[in-house]
This record gives C-alpha cells, sequence and structure tokens, in this order.
C-alpha cells in the first residue's frame, strides 16, 4: 500500500497516460459529433436572433476584444487581531424555499430538523454565538473560482449565490476580529463543483470553500489555508481547483472511493507536480467509528497541519460519516463530529453534505456549534446513541495504520517529490481528465496543461469537452494564479486572446486572480463579459 | 368616554378622551412603593368631574410586575425541567432548578421515558424546602406535552398546595431556556398580580366605575382585567408600548417614525415601520433572563435631559465634553448641582423652564474648562466627582464670567450635538440590526429592508429641545404632536385588543396544536378530509377558523377581521423518496392598532 516516490511518479504519469490511450479513439468520434451538432445548433439560433445579429456579426471582422495591461488589483487589508474575539459567527441558512426536486436528499426538510434543536435549545441567544445575515456572493467572487458554462447566472442560481455569500459574510466577521471562528450553516452544498461548472455535480454547482479560499486571498492577502474536507464523500471539486495550488493544503477524510461516489480520492491523487503532498487523501473503509477517524485526526491530519502552519484551517464539513446517513456507510456519531471539531479547531466550517437529516443532523449540527463554541457538548447525544456502540474492527485498524504511514512519508518527502517531479517535464504538463455529472448527465473530457515555471506554480489552461445526452459544448479556460509571475501572466493574457477567435470553442475564458480581472467571451454572440 | 393611564417609574400619567379628543390630562408623581395609590390618584384627576356612567372603557399600563421582579418580590419557584440531549443544562442559570430524565425530540416524539420514582424524590424534595410554587418545562414540551402534564400529575397527587405552570401554556414557540425563564416569572408573579387586580376592581367598584377595564401588555395591545391574570408577565415593559401606540396615534397613518421618549437620565426609542410598530423578534428580556413574551423592540440609553455634562480629559492635553451616563441631580437651572443638557437647551432658547441666568452659568462653567487645554493639574480629576465639581463649579463662575456670549453658544451647540449624535447612532442601530435580522429563505435574503425614518416623534414629558437636533441627524421630520407629554397615557387609551396564534398541523402524525393552548389535537376533529392532499390554503383556512374562536373567548371577537397571517410554510416529509406527510406552520395575529374610535375621530 505504501507509495513510496517511485510509484507516485507512475501514478502521475501512468493515470494519466492510460486515459489518454482510451480515450483517443472516442475523443475522435466526439469532435465530429460536436461540429455537426454546432452547426445545427448555429443555424437555430441565428434564426431565433432579432435584428441585432448584424452588427454584432460585423464586429467578427474588427479586433473582437481589446486586453489593457493587466492592473495588479486593489491592496489587501490586513486582517485584524483575532486573539480577543470570544464568539463563534454563525449563519444558519437553512433555504427553506430551494429543493433540486420535492423528494431529492437536497430538499426543503434538510435543516429543519435542525432548525427546531437549535432554536429550542436557544443557542442564538448564547453570548458565545453571534447569529450573522446571509447576502449574495457577486459574480465576480465566483468568476475567481469557476469557468460557469454558458455563464455565471446559469450554474449560481440565487441559493448558491446566498449560500457562498454567507461564507463571505463569515469570512469578513473573521478577519476584522468580531469572531474568532465561524460556521456556515449552509446549503445548497459547494464540494464537488470543479472549476469547469458545466451542470450540477453530487448535489453541488458553485464550490462555496474554494470561493471562500480566493476571497479571503484577495481581500485579506491570506496566503497558506488548509482545507480539511470531512464530508463521507471525497471533495473532489476542491481537490480539483486546488490541485496544482502549493499554497492550499486540501485534506480530505471519506469512505474509500472503490465503495461510494464520487469513487475518487485515493492515496495516489497527491497533486500536481508542483503542489505534490498539498492533496492528501484519506479513504476510510466502510463502517469506521469514532475512534477510527479521530485516530487518523490525532496521528495524520494534525501533525500534518502543525507542519504546514496555515494561516486558516477551513473544515469543508459534511454530515454523512454519521452512522445513520442513508447515502454512506460510515459509523460517526454526534459526539465524534464534536470531538473532531474540538480537536480540528477549524476558523471557519462550512456545512457540506449529510442526509439523516432527522436522526443524525439536529445533533451534529448542534454538537458541532457547542463545540466551536467551546461549549460543553456532552449532552448532546442521538436518541438512539450509547457509548461504545460502535468498535473499530482490528482488519481496518490496520488500514487506517497503512494510510497513516504512507501519507505521513508523502508529506515527509514533498519537497522531494516536487522536485524529482519537475524535472522530468517539460515547459507543460498535460493532464487528461474525465470528469461525470451525475445530477445532470453530463460526461466531460478535460484536457489541461500547467506551465511549469521556474518563478510561480504557472498558469494552467483548460479545454473542456461536455457531451450531453442532446447536445456538446466545447470551453476553454485560462487561469492566472493570484501569486503569478509576471511572464505567466502575459502569456495566459496571450492565450487568452488567441483562443477566442478559434471558433471551434463556444466559450472562452480569462481568469487572472492576479489582476482581479475575469472575462469570458461568448463565441456565438461576440460579446465579452468583463467581471 | 375612554381613559388611558400610565404608571411609569417617575410619573403616573393619564387622559381622559372624548370623541377622540382629549378632553383632560393628569400627571402625578409615581409612588413606588404603592402603585395602586398612584394610579387611582391619576384616575381620579382626570374623571373628577365626569359621571362614571359617561366611561366607556378604562385601559392602564403598569410596571407592578416590572417592579416585582426588579425589587426581587417575586415568589420563589421550583423548576422542574426536563431538558433532554443538548446543551448541558448545568450551564443554565436559572435558580431552584430540579433535574429530570425523559426527553421529547423535535416532532414530540418521546424518546426518552420520564424516570417516575426520580420525579417523585424530587416532588419530596420541592414539598420539604418548602415551596409552593413549581414551573415544569421540558424541552419540545411544546410538541408533546405528555412529560409536563404526567409531573403535573405527581405534584398534584403528592403536594397538592403546590400551585404549578407549565412551560407549553406559556409559549408554545421554540426555544426553551426563554420557555423556563417565561414559566419561571408566570408563576412568580401571578399571585402578587392577582392581588393587585382585585384591589383595582375593588377601587373601581368604590368609584361606581362599570366599564370594561383592560391592562396593556408589551406587545401594544389590550387584555381584558380579568384574562390578564393568566398571563401577567405579558404586562412588563408596557410603558414603552403606552408611548409607542400613543406616537402611532399621534403621527400619519402608514409612516415611518422613531418614537423618542426623552427622560431625566434615559431616552427610551421604538421604531413604527410604515405604521407597525417593530417587535422584539425573539421576546423580551426581563431581569437577566431572555423571555418570550412578545414586546416591541425598544432600546433605553444613557442620555437624557439631566444627564451631567462634564469635560473629560481625551489624552494628548486634549479634553472633551462628555454626557451622562449618570445623573447627579435636577438641571442646573432648576437648581440642580451640576451642568446638563437641559441648560444648554435653556441657553440656546430651544425651551422655556428653568433660570435662564443659571442655565448660562452652567454652560460658562464647561466652556471656560474645555477652552483651558493648558492647565493640566485642573483637569485631572474633573468629570469623575460629582460632589467637588459641585464646589468647583462656583469658582470657576466668577473667574470665567467675563467668557463671551459666543463661546458660552458653541458650547450649548456642542452640549446639545453630543446628546443628540448619542440618539441619533442609538437609532441608526436599532434600524441596521433590523435590516440585519437573520434570514432563513431565499426571498428574505432578496427582501431588502431598508427604511430610514420620516418622522422623529418626541413623546414623553423630557428635554424635547433636543428632538429637533435628533431629526436633523436622521434627515427627518421632527414631529412634537399635540399631548405628547401624556402621550403614553393616550397609547394606553386608544391601543386595540392583540392576539396571536401558532397552528402547527403534522400530517404523518395526524394531529395539529396551537401553541398558544398548549393541546395536541387530532387532525380528525377538523373538517379536514384527506391529510394527504392538505394545502397551504387549507392550513390556513383552519388558522384563521381557529383565531377566530380564540378572539370569542377573549372576548374581543370585534377585532377578528384584523387578523393577518404573519408566516405561513409547509415542508414535505420524505421517506425513502415518498412524501410520507406534512409539516404546516401557520402564524396569525392581530397586530397592535388603534381603536376604530381614535381612527374615526383623526379622519373627521
Ligand atoms: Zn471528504
Ligand atoms: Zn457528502
Ligand atoms: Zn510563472
Amino acid at each position: 500500500m505504501k507509495f513510496g516516490f517511485g510509484k507516485i511518479k507512475d501514478a502521475l504519469k501512468g493515470v494519466a497516460e492510460k486515459e489518454e490511450r482510451e480515450k483517443e479513439d472516442e475523443e475522435e468520434k466526439r469532435e465530429r459529433e460536436i461540429s455537426e451538432a454546432r452547426e445545427v445548433k448555429e443555424k437555430m439560433s441565428e434564426s431565433e436572433q432579432g435584428p441585432g445579429t448584424i452588427e454584432e456579426l460585423n464586429m467578427e471582422a474588427k479586433e473582437p476584444v481589446k486586453l489593457n495591461e493587466p492592473g495588479s488589483g486593489p491592496e489587501p487589508l490586513a486582517p485584524a487581531d483575532r486573539t480577543k474575539a470570544e464568539k463563534t459567527g454563525l449563519i444558519f441558512f437553512p433555504a427553506f424555499d430551494w429543493a433540486i426536486s420535492p423528494t431529492h436528499p437536497e430538499r426543503e426538510e434538510r435543516l429543519l430538523y435542525t432548525r427546531d434543536q437549535i432554536f429550542e435549545e436557544g443557542l442564538m441567544d448564547l453570548p458565545q454565538i453571534a447569529e450573522y445575515t446571509p447576502r449574495l456572493a457577486g459574480y465576480k467572487d465566483i468568476a475567481r473560482v469557476h469557468f460557469c458554462v454558458p455563464d455565471i447566472k446559469a450554474q449560481a442560481t440565487t441559493p448558491h449565490l446566498i449560500a457562498a455569500g454567507s461564507c463571505l459574510v463569515l469570512a469578513d466577521a473573521l478577519m476584522v476580529g468580531e469572531v474568532k471562528n465561524a460556521f456556515a450553516l449552509v446549503r445548497p452544498p459547494g464540494h464537488h463543483a470543479m472549476t469547469v461548472a458545466h451542470g450540477n455535480r453530487g448535489f453541488c454547482n458553485i464550490n462555496n470553500e474554494a470561493i471562500l479560499v480566493e476571497y479571503l486571498r484577495r481581500k485579506y492577502g491570506i496566503r497558506r489555508i488548509a482545507i480539511v474536507d470531512t464530508d463521507v464523500h471525497h471533495g473532489d471539486g476542491t481537490q480539483e481547483i486546488f490541485y496544482n495550488d502549493p499554497d492550499v493544503l486540501f485534506i480530505s477524510f471519506h469512505q474509500d472511493g472503490r465503495t461510494l461516489y464520487p469513487g475518487s480520492g485515493f492515496m495516489n491523487e497527491l497533486g500536481g507536480p508542483k503542489a505534490l503532498a498539498r492533496t492528501i487523501n484519506i479513504p476510510l473503509p466502510p463502517g469506521t467509528p469514532d475512534e477510527g477517524i479521530l485516530y487518523v485526526l490525532d496521528s495524520l491530519v494534525l501533525p500534518i497541519l502543525r507542519d504546514f502552519k496555515p494561516e486558516l484551517v477551513l473544515n469543508s464539513a459534511g454530515q454523512d460519516n454519521h452512522y445513520t446517513d442513508p447515502l454512506a456507510n460510515m459509523r460517526f456519531s454526534a459526539q465524534g463530529y464534536a470531538r473532531l471539531n474540538e480537536k480540528l479547531a477549524p476558523d471557519m466550517a462550512v456545512l457540506e453534505g449529510g442526509y439523516a437529516i432527522q436522526s443524525a443532523l439536529p445533533y451534529v449540527n448542534t454538537g458541532i456549534i457547542l463545540a466551536m463554541a467551546g461549549l460543553d457538548y456532552s449532552c448532546v447525544r442521538e436518541p438512539d446513541y450509547t457509548p461504545g456502540m460502535f468498535v473499530q474492527a482490528s482488519r481496518d485498524r490496520k488500514v487506517l495504520d497503512e494510510i497513516v504511514a504512507t501519507q505521513l512519508e508523502n508529506w515527509k518527502n514533498r519537497d522531494f517529490l516536487v522536485e524529482e517531479t519537475v524535472k522530468g517535464l517539460g515547459d507543460f504538463y498535460h493532464r487528461k481528465k474525465q470528469i461525470f455529472y451525475d445530477t445532470d448527465m453530463i460526461q466531460e473530457f478535460q484536457d489541461e496543461t500547467i506551465k511549469m515555471c521556474p518563478d510561480c506554480q504557472g498558469y494552467v489552461t483548460i479545454d473542456s469537452h461536455a457531451h450531453r445526452s442532446i447536445n456538446d459544448t466545447r470551453v476553454f479556460g485560462v487561469s492566472v494564479p493570484i501569486y503569478a509571475c509576471k511572464n505567466c501572466q502575459a502569456e495566459a493574457r496571450e492565450e487568452y486572446k488567441k483562443r477566442i477567435r478559434d471558433p471551434v470553442y463556444e466559450h472562452v475564458y480569462l481568469q487572472d486572480k492576479k489582476a482581479d480581472e475575469y472575462r469570458a467571451y461568448d463565441m456565438r454572440t461576440k460579446k465579452e463579459t468583463v467581471y | 368616554m375612554l381613559i388611558g393611564i400610565d404608571v411609569g417609574g417617575t410619573t403616573t400619567d393619564a387622559v381622559l378622551i372624548g370623541n377622540g379628543e382629549v378632553y383632560s390630562t393628569a400627571k402625578v408623581a409615581t409612588e413606588p412603593q404603592n402603585l395602586l395609590i398612584s394610579l387611582l390618584t391619576a384616575l381620579d384627576a382626570v374623571s373628577g368631574e365626569i359621571p362614571p356612567e359617561r366611561i366607556k372603557r378604562v385601559v392602564f399600563s403598569t410596571t407592578v410586575i416590572t417592579n416585582l421582579i426588579a425589587e426581587g418580590k417575586t415568589d420563589h419557584v421550583a423548576l422542574l425541567l426536563i431538558p433532554g440531549p443538548g446543551l448541558n443544562p448545568a450551564s443554565y442559570n436559572f435558580p431552584d432548578s430540579f433535574f429530570l430524565k425523559g426527553a421529547m425530540d423535535y416532532r414530540g416524539r418521546e424518546i426518552q421515558a420520564l424516570d417516575e420514582a426520580e420525579v417523585r424524590e424530587n416532588v419530596s424534595r420541592i414539598r420539604d424546602l418548602g415551596f409552593l410554587r413549581a414551573a415544569v418545562v421540558s424541552k419540545f414540551g411544546q410538541r408533546n406535552p405528555d412529560h409536563e402534564f404526567r409531573v403535573a400529575e405527581i405534584l398534584e397527587e403528592m403536594h397538592p398546595e403546590c400551585k404549578v405552570e407549565l412551560g407549553h401554556r406559556v409559549s408554545g414557540k421554540l426555544n426553551f431556556p426563554r420557555r423556563v425563564a417565561s414559566t419561571m416569572f408566570a408563576s412568580a408573579t401571578k399571585e402578587k398580580y392577582r392581588a393587585f387586580v382585585a384591589e383595582i376592581k375593588k377601587a373601581l367598584a368604590e368609584r361606581d366605575i362599570k366599564a370594561p377595564v383592560y391592562i396593556l401588555k408589551a406587545d401594544g395591545g389590550t387584555l381584558p382585567l380579568e384574562k390578564s391574570t393568566e398571563f401577567p408577565v405579558e404586562t412588563i415593559f408596557s410603558g414603552p408600548a403606552a408611548s409607542t401606540i400613543g406616537a402611532l396615534a399621534l403621527t400619519p397613518e402608514g409612516q415611518t417614525s422613531v418614537v423618542v421618549d426623552i427622560g431625566g437620565t434615559t431616552t427610551d426609542l421604538a421604531l413604527i415601520l410604515s405604521g407597525k410598530p417593530l417587535m422584539a423578534s425573539r421576546g423580551a428580556k426581563l431581569d437577566a433572563f431572555l423571555t418570550q413574551v412578545r414586546a416591541f423592540a425598544v432600546r433605553s440609553i444613557a442620555v437624557g435631559g439631566d444627564s451631567a455634562v462634564r469635560v473629560a480629559e481625551a489624552g494628548e492635553g486634549k479634553r472633551t465634553i462628555t454626557v451622562g451616563p449618570d445623573r447627579a441631580g435636577p438641571a442646573y437651572c432648576m437648581g440642580g448641582p451640576e451642568p446638563t443638557p437641559t441648560d444648554a437647551l435653556r441657553v440656546l432658547g430651544l425651551i422655556e423652564i428653568g433660570d435662564p441666568g443659571r442655565a448660562k452659568e452652567a454652560v460658562a462653567s464647561i466652556a471656560s474648562r474645555i477652552a483651558k487645554t493648558e492647565s493640566k493639574d485642573e483637569g485631572k480629576d474633573e468629570g469623575k466627582d460629582a460632589g467637588k465639581d459641585e464646589d468647583r463649579l462656583g469658582a470657576d463662575i466668577e473667574a470665567e464670567y467675563d467668557y463671551d456670549t459666543r463661546a458660552e453658544t458653541e458650547t450649548a451647540c456642542r452640549i446639545v450635538d453630543i446628546a443628540t449624535e448619542m440618539i441619533a447612532s442609538a437609532v441608526r442601530e436599532m434600524f441596521l440590526e433590523w435590516e440585519q435580522e437573520p434570514a432563513y429563505r431565499i426571498w428574505e435574503v432578496l427582501q431588502k429592508k431598508k427604511e430610514r425614518p420620516e418622522n422623529v416623534v418626541g413623546v414623553g414629558g423630557g428635554a424635547r429641545g433636543l428632538i429637533a437636533g435628533v431629526a436633523e441627524k436622521l434627515n427627518a421630520r421632527p414631529l412634537i404632536p399635540e399631548h405628547a407629554e401624556v402621550g403614553n397615557a393616550i397609547g394606553a387609551a386608544v391601543a386595540r385588543p392583540t392576539l396571536t396564534l401558532n397552528l402547527r398541523i403534522d400530517t404523518e402524525q395526524k394531529v395539529y396544536s396551537v401553541a398558544e393552548e398548549g393541546e395536541i389535537l387530532s387532525l380528525n376533529t377538523t373538517d379536514i378530509s384527506n391529510f394527504n392532499k392538505m394545502r397551504s390554503e387549507d392550513a390556513e383556512a383552519l388558522a384563521a377558523k381557529l383565531l377566530r374562536e380564540r378572539a370569542e373567548r377573549f372576548g374581543i371577537s370585534e377585532y377578528a377581521g384584523e387578523a393577518e397571517i404573519t408566516h405561513s410554510e409547509v415542508f414535505n416529509v420524505v421517506k425513502g423518496w415518498l412524501t410520507a406527510g406534512r409539516l404546516f406552520d401557520v402564524n396569525m395575529q392581530i397586530p397592535a392598532g388603534l381603536i376604530p374610535e381614535w381612527k374615526r375621530r383623526e379622519k373627521a
């Protein structure tokens, strides 16, 4: 099970190569289908459009887009001293008027009993809790993270903007020193949403934690952030967004991907070449109880965090590890969740999944709130819970031991791994990915390149093909990291200019986080939107 | 004719209204030790000349409950609490608590049975300790009161002389700690309040007044005196409620106003948003405890006409003027020991009361000390010791008498500016807080709450001269209505009844309950035939019907038509991808408002 250096390299290269071989034929076929489909679609939309079309078509001949010299964005604000803050900031946004569909797990009722419990407990009255009111995130906040297809409005509907906006309200409260920590008890969730957003994946459209991270970096100049994903599902969206970012440490606990959606999160997924071991996956055997998760926390997660010294720790706080969750098979309890948050002491927690809405959520959320507020949670327990009802199987304990040993070793060797890996690569690192959107039934193929820049983490380009039952979409996105070098920034912007002339794409995106400038070009209307 | 009486902390105000017009008013000093005497003196003062049969309605607002609680004169109550899982009950700061095993969940399902032996043990302890009152409150007792009922039965059996109050009867809203406090106060004040009501009735009988008598609640609604003995805590804070309703009665309909009641040392603020007084979102705070008592959102700040005005060191050799928070006595111009905002107002000619010479002296003393920023030893203990200041004031005045009037006017302006800014910023904070109230639904987030006061309404007898300054700062119109000094009594006289009804329906369990009544009833007793097909409209119709019945029981049927739905929501209870039932919550209220007799007059 142990992954020494050689194996990782194999894993990195091997997976990509294998995927490439498998998909080559398919790709060709798809490409034909797409171009045919596009022709049909273009004809249709042309006839739909009114007189305005002519003017816009004329624009094609001219230089469609002018890119000015990139600015460097506004100066970040200095975070305030939080050592004297005593309260836990809380936003409870249950979105009582929103559902994916009436009987979907992500429905109005999801946080109803949680509301009843936390209101009946009187938690909002406690002097240790400060309740905040949500706001909508701006499109620019979304554009900092996502390439939304066809546009932001289509992917980030009002409830999504409120869930993300709630995280930003709490981020501000935290950064100005009003609160010592904060919990965004909001829905809809976000941790399965990736950079390119074609639709809903695993109940998620936009990634709340990623939007929060980019906001904290841009507004407050935070650099090193650790995200610990404690949802039972692999936080594949968050992992993908920060895969090449050595400043963001992503650690995910989850039920082994061989037995649960989304089927990823294995130990060999360690991060891009320049960010190796900044992604740490912990695939847990089904049935792991409090004891096992807390063991991994103590012996692996906390030591790595101490070592990484992040400025902020975020908990991507799913509650579907619970022993009653209908979508997974773990055996975590409310006491376990409270203990985990007490030990992890995240600066901020953001609710993710958790679908045992009656038997788990009211108790788990009460436990987490009390633990974060530093209050006594010993009396929080589920009606059918008795301490010691779940015992760690000794065979599973061995699995955990192996995970801890392997990942500690990877972590210890991270700089060496990066050095050795980058040495063998050219100017660009290529990766092919295949992404499935379970809710919206979209199959996406991606071609990703990362500039192997000696001066920074390098800019990223994504060429994405989305196949739906009736139509296909191809888009291209360029992303400039916030701490990118000037050369990468200039090169990336050139790449954007070049691609907007290529009719093979329906949409082309520029995400210049360094300049805090975001552009989306619509090939059909020849219109550019700037955020 | 209508009579309104407000027994306030310092004065008791009364008003007699006939044909929608103020007939006569009275103001008498409140005797804190005997509120009844104050009340009756004021009553006699306004009603003395008219025959008792012409009186059609009498409404009191009283601080009797507030005083009982503040002075610790309430009765001891044993709290029998059934907290179930959640917050550690050891963290509660309630007195005389006895914790019992047993638990209900959020849908009223029993998750842990009562331990009857434990209940009996505790009841015998309570008996041995001599408690004669007990409050029984269980978490989620409003969703299923069985445990509260059973404990009450055991109390009745083992300790029959003990008077028992049940949590679910006091409030049906979610919030166990607030319900415990509310139930505790309900139990602790009931007997004494009842005695007070009996005395009022006796006194009215002696005066041959047979008109219906009401008591004003903290939510600005009236409650028949007889009925009020069941809900004594609802009468707390009825003073600010009276002023607010008074302001409502004296300002144009439907406008947004801030009601400013400037007293000697404090200023009370309340908001009227588009003609509706703003309620405290979760209930009033009473003593050290948060309760579920419906009350207007009022804020009291420590600045008033008699607040001590002093000069304080602001560092780097600079000095500033401070206003309050304490009061050294009456205004200097009224013979008091220290300068006050009232003196500044007098100097500026904004009020006519008090001796202008003394007012000038008071302001001059502040002007001279603020000017002499160089002499450091003088400033050291300034503004700290009221007694010392008094001596110094005389000396300073002599030395600085030549100070030109411009300096005095400027200083007076600054004092007024500071005081009005304190009030205005508190108003801004109140609006901000209201805007920042949490939102749990998309539409609530999208609904942009942005209202600013059109009027700053001055009520009460306090420093009226400050109203214009506050209004200017808030970019609003200053309004001091006729009879504003007895606005509180007018508010009491013209307030109409309020009533709430919170209906919850659980079609899966086939039950419904009205939070205010505390009974869980079978849906089979309603005329709803197919529970599974029940829609919001059906739930709302049932709520309206129950509200009408409730209004009838309260003797206020004529106001049932004013009832409005404040909130209505429905949730599908889904089990394994199928809808197993529905949960409905419908909240209705007859909101605070004015009786038609007054409205009619206003329109005429
Ligand atoms: Zn996870
Ligand atoms: Zn999940
Ligand atoms: Zn670079």
